[in-house]
């Protein structure tokens, strides 16, 4: 079909220049719109996110939600460690991302002995780790 | 993946060395951060102290969740590895004496004298509303880590409308990992 159009034809009736006109039209349009499809098909860290890593954000956002703000009680302990309660927050969501990244449970129970610092950083570290193959899929897809 | 796990290897190895930790800022407030994050000496006086040389300026909404928060696993790493790169810290070593020093200073390489003496401890900052071109009133803040022998400012803190609020915290594991949090909401 469109090898019909490139071949020189010495025969230009009208009706071949208006296809012709209309082929390159169509060619420049097709063109335009793959450009701009590239451009909403650009992958944000954020697009790329698993769920598990998506509920991980909200944890750690959720801090700050007013049921979940530090209490007067936990204000006045004297110690900058985040509290039990609010660690608890996070750690369902941690849980979640380490199993996600292909840890057995029994793995997590025995590496972590259900201490929730270390399986929220753990997470954090899988979550860190993530965002950077994330980062770099999307610099190599440019 | 071999070259993976190396490089996870190290920055693991690495996270373990620096005594201080690694600090992640999370904004989720819809303001700018304009400020200066700062480490101190708990054991032994309040020196050295570190802070950012520069301003550390965080766009609003940069947060671990779209992959824009500040991370910063040590005083060097940060210049290649982070998002908000400080070329330059400030160190005291004695409440009259000041220098400033390159990222990649002898001294603030993990394991060397002024990583292994300090802990990320506290912020100052202003948060700067883009969309007025104005700094937002009452959202300011001093802010320390709690039980910081050197600087009795609080850890939390929320604006007197309820709207904005800050914190800072620590999360330890019993193998001695360290990470220290400033949240903005």
């Amino acid at each position: 079909m469109i090898t019909k159009f490139i071949i020189p034809k010495t025969d230009y009736s009208k009706n071949l220049t208006m296809k012709k006109y209309f082929l390159s039209a169509l060619i420049a349009v097709l063109t335009l719109s793959s450009c701009s499809n590239e451009g909403s098909a650009i992958n944000t860290v954020e697009s790329m996110k698993s769920p598990q890593m998506e509920n991980f954000d909200k944890a750690f956002k959720s801090l700050g939600d007013p049921q979940n703000r530090p209490t007067e009680e936990e204000r006045k302990r004297n110690t900058s460690e985040l509290s039990d309660r609010r660690k608890a927050l996070l750690v369902p969501a941690s849980k979640e991302l380490i199993l996600s990244s292909g840890v057995t449970e029994a793995e997590l129970t025995r590496k972590t002995g259900g201490d929730m610092s270390q399986i929220i950083v753990w997470a954090t570290q899988i979550y860190m780790q993530k965002s950077d193959e994330i980062r770099k899929n999307i610099k190599s897809e440019k | 993946m071999k070259k993976l796990l190396t490089i996870l290897g190290i920055t693991l190895a690495s996270m373990a060395y620096s005594q201080g930790g690694t600090l992640i800022v999370n904004n989720y407030s819809a303001y700018e951060y304009r400020g200066a994050l700062i480490a101190n000496n708990f054991s032994g006086g309040c020196y050295p102290v570190i802070g950012t040389n520069d301003p550390v300026i965080i766009p609003p909404d940069s947060h671990i969740g779209n992959g824009n928060a500040l991370i910063y696993t040590n005083y060097r790493d940060q210049f290649g590895t982070s998002l908000y790169p400080m070329l330059n810290w400030t160190v005291s070593i004695a409440a009259n004496s000041s220098n400033v020093r390159p990222w990649n200073h002898g001294s603030l390489v993990p394991g060397g004298v002024i990583s292994n003496n300090t802990k990320w401890s506290g912020t100052k900052f202003e948060m700067y509303d883009l969309a007025t071109s104005s700094y937002v009133p009452d959202f300011h803040a001093n802010m320390t880590v709690a039980a910081n022998p050197c600087n009795g400012v609080m850890d939390y803190f929320v604006t007197p409308s309820g709207a904005n609020s800050a914190e800072m915290f620590v999360i330890t594991t019993s193998t001695g990992l360290v990470e220290t949090y400033l949240q903005l909401y």
